[in-house]
């Protein structure tokens, strides 16, 4: 049993796109930054005419013999952590995530974020505080299991605790029972919480998440020739004084990962301050007309974008406009299979139980950054109230900051570990030292 | 009596009574030697004293030293007595973590016994300092370098950067590339330090930087103890690694690149405002030549709205970069302390350190 009085727990949410942390109780995280890592293979410093290696086969690394004694971190490769590390430019950086499709799979990766998050950006030590960390409504047991042994065993974590993203989003709202929509990064997952506990059969999920929308942004973009160039690759230079003028820079030893990294970073801020979800489905006549936005490019360029900024936002809720982008075909041979956001909502709700599914109707939340787009709510109750069956009660609330939305996970894992009736449910070291990580089953429902 | 306002920095403390339109009344070093007291003389080498850092980076570290130092601020210096001490305010750096807050605390009221405490970030006061609640402060110390957006009076924390590079490292480089052009020499770090806030200033921009590379004027300077040793552009090495640290030899962007980085992140509605109102301080920004570095940088900066420098107020004493957050300190301690906002004896005694958390922020 640990007993958390005075120490501050540790919040954490390593997302597809951000990782959130901060301490309990405050109401925003202190450090967010991207939860991609900018990889270097030890062996293409030495070997420079072997051409570029993708660092993702570390255990091809781990074959060649060459490097044994300089051996930098883990799988010889050596991993930049943080915006400020990444926003540098290195010669054969890959940029690498450690998710492949929702789950973790680099767990190295996941272990140099945390330690980012610990020692560069909270400056704390973890041993002294118990940590909370979110997790996705449909984890696996040996993820969870996998997630123990790393922060008991390398992080000496005093206690640990699991909580579902969607229970924590209905805990930031003050609510038990809810139907979260969390719109994040790589991936928007419905799922029904009933009384603090997610109804595991009703969870959905669709691909189509924040970066899907930035590459069809991007792609759009393209297509129309306008190329989105990275900040590293141009420089301003006075020719005259008061004249400017932009050259560009040649660094040939970038990566293609990098270059694309860079590129997205741009593409998803003119998605943010640009896009909005149109009040009806999108349609390619009565849009073509429309009045465009000028966004100006930090490369000095203005562009213009018109139709694109309802049509982008329009693919979560009508997924079969993706095959009218050029480029992203690739889409097409799944496409079948994803739904838009109401249908999912609807379906979600249709699989709980009959009592249940009114309260959920009432009070469906919106989390994450995909989610805070502008007019989003509205568009979706619109959408939901022709949906759903008749004499339901549809509400859809998102908290009106938009940062609270962004964040709405860590806050609630916030709020949950500042509890003092929380204070005894954390699964401490000594029953994992007694127990093993499978206890985390009984202790982290 | 005035409540005191304290600002411990890597390198120097400021202190004094919160009267804000004139310089602290002590401006002191932090770095302590420590006598080893063993009463015995012993007859080999003669007092081997340890300097004793006790601010490293920004965040205090050497907690006895501390206490040993306050003492002596506050009762030597400032003239407080033992039993009627007063209200005290300091200024703590980003990214402090909670434990050193509650420690600082902690001592105050425990062993200083104190009867009022508030602890405020530097980012927001360098900014009282200029007149201002908004806007973006760059604090270039000795320890370290602190980029925060501050908007209303809170830290976007978020957006806010820190770096462990400050004067010390700039400090280190002169000496090593000192040590490269007058290899005969043998240079204290102390004397170093000297030499770089004497000599050391900014070329105009990077062409200016690449020209002075290959000639340079080059002046003799005579070291205290007889030794004359030339100095050319090494001092100009040391101005250009803040806008290039690659110089320094570590991978990241120049300063004005990482404030439009760090303004990018802030939400847009909010980015002009604090780029038009952006203020440097620290000692390390002192060196000639960098405002107008500083300037000419932003205006090459791939940004819609360029980072302005904001102009201190005529009433403010000369050189103020130096110890605005001091300045700050004490125009944020007329409003604080008056108002009963800040951690009373009663409130920690019924409380504990935790306090500081809710009531200072």
């Amino acid at each position: 049993m640990y007993g958390g009085d005075e120490v501050s727990a540790i919040v954490i949410d390593l997302g597809s796109h951000t990782c959130k942390a901060g301490y309990a109780g405050e109401d925003a995280p202190k450090a967010v930054f991207p939860s991609v890592v900018g990889a270097i293979d030890q062996m293409d410093v030495d070997e420079s005419d072997n051409g570029e290696k993708n660092s993702a086969s570390a255990a091809e690394s781990k074959n060649n013999l060459k490097n044994d004694d300089s051996d930098k971190a883990k799988g010889k490769r050596k991993l930049y952590v943080g915006s400020q590390s990444l926003g540098y430019r290195r010669d054969h950086m890959e940029v690498l995530s450690p998710f492949k499709d929702g789950i973790v799979a680099d767990w190295d990766i996941v272990d140099s974020i945390w330690d980012h998050a610990f020692r560069e950006c909270l400056l704390i030590d973890p041993k002294e505080h118990p940590m909370l960390l979110a997790e996705p409504s449909s984890n696996t047991q040996q993820q969870r299991e996998r997630t123990a042994e790393l922060m008991f065993e390398k992080y000496k974590a005093p206690a640990l605790f699991l909580g579902k993203n969607a229970v924590l989003t209905s805990f930031a709202s003050g609510r038990a029972t809810s139907l979260v929509v969390d719109g994040g990064g790589g991936s928007i997952t419905v799922a029904p919480v009933h009384d603090g506990y997610v109804l595991q059969k009703a969870v959905a999920t669709s691909p189509i998440g924040g970066e899907f929308l930035t590459d069809c942004l991007m792609k759009s973009l393209e297509s129309k020739g306008i190329m989105i160039k990275p900040r590293y690759s141009f420089r301003r230079k006075e020719i005259r004084p008061g004249e400017f003028q932009t050259v560009d820079l040649d660094f040939p030893n970038t990566t293609e990962s990098y270059k694309l990294y860079s590129q997205r970073v741009i593409a998803s801020d003119i998605k943010e301050s640009v896009c909005r979800a149109p009040d009806t489905p999108y349609d390619e006549s009565a849009y073509s007309n429309i009045p465009m936005t000028s966004y100006e490019l930090p490369d000095g360029q203005t562009i213009e974008i018109g139709a694109d900024r309802f049509k982008i936002p329009d693919i979560l809720f009508n997924p079969s406009l993706v095959q009218s982008i050029p480029g992203m075909e690739s889409f097409t041979e799944i496409a079948p299979s994803v739904r838009g956001l109401p249908q999912m909502v609807v379906e979600s709700i249709s699989k709980c139980d009959v009592d249940i599914r009114r309260e959920l109707f009432s009070s469906i939340l919106l989390a994450g950054g995909t989610a805070s787009m502008q007019q989003l709510k509205e568009r979706l109750e619109k959408d939901l109230l022709e949906e759903s069956p008749q004499a339901a009660r549809v509400k859809v609330l998102a908290s009106g900051n938009a940062t609270e939305r962004r964040f709405s996970v860590w806050i609630g894992g916030s709020i949950l570990a500042s509890l003092g009736s929380f204070q005894q449910m954390w699964f401490s070291k000594s029953e994992y030292e007694e127990h093993g990580a499978s206890y985390i089953q009984r202790k982290c429902p | 009596m005035e409540a005191a306002v304290v600002d411990v920095g890597s390198k120097l403390l400021k202190a004094g009574f919160a009267i804000p339109d004139q310089t602290p009344a002590m401006i002191i070093p932090t770095q302590m030697k420590q006598l080893l007291d063993d009463g015995s003389v012993t007859d080999n080498s003669p007092s081997d004293n340890v300097t004793v850092d006790p601010v490293v980076r920004g965040f205090i570290r050497d907690w006895d030293a501390i206490e040993d130092l306050l003492h002596h601020v506050l009762y030597s210096g400032l003239g407080w007595e033992i039993g009627n001490e007063g209200q005290i305010l300091f200024t703590d750096p980003l990214c402090t973590p909670k434990a050193n807050k509650e420690q600082l605390v902690q001592l105050m009221f425990e062993t200083f016994n104190i009867s009022g405490f508030y602890a405020s970030e530097q980012a927001v006061l360098s900014l009282y300092a200029v007149g201002r609640i908004s806007g973006c402060t760059v604090d270039i110390g000795h320890g370290k370098i602190d980029i925060a957006p501050v908007i209303e009076g809170a830290v976007h924390h978020i957006a806010s950067r820190r770096f462990e590079l400050g004067g010390i490292d700039l400090t280190n480089f002169l000496a090593q590339e000192l040590g490269k052009s007058n290899p005969q020499v043998n240079i204290s770090m102390s004397d170093v330090e000297k030499i770089k806030e004497q000599y050391s200033c900014c070329a105009e921009d990077e062409l200016a930087y690449q020209k002075i590379q290959y000639s340079c004027p080059v002046e003799k300077h005579t070291l205290p103890d007889g030794q004359v040793i030339t100095i050319g552009r090494e001092r100009y090495t040391v101005g250009e690694a803040l806008f290039q640290p690659c110089l320094l030899g570590l991978e990241a962007h120049g300063i004005v690149d990482q404030l439009v980085h760090a303004i990018s992140i802030v939400s847009s509605d909010n980015q002009r405002q604090l780029l038009e109102n952006t203020v440097v301080c620290g000692g390390t920004s002192s060196m000639i030549g960098f405002e107008e570095r500083f300037q000419k940088e932003s205006s090459l900066s791939s940004s819609a709205v360029q980072p302005t420098l904001v102009k201190p107020p005529e009433y403010m004493p000369e050189n103020l970069t130096m110890y605005s957050a001091w300045v700050g300190g004490a125009i944020l301690a007329k409003v604080v302390f008056p108002q009963n906002q800040h951690i009373t004896k009663g409130d920690y005694d019924e409380t504990g350190p935790s306090i500081v958390h809710r009531k200072c922020f």
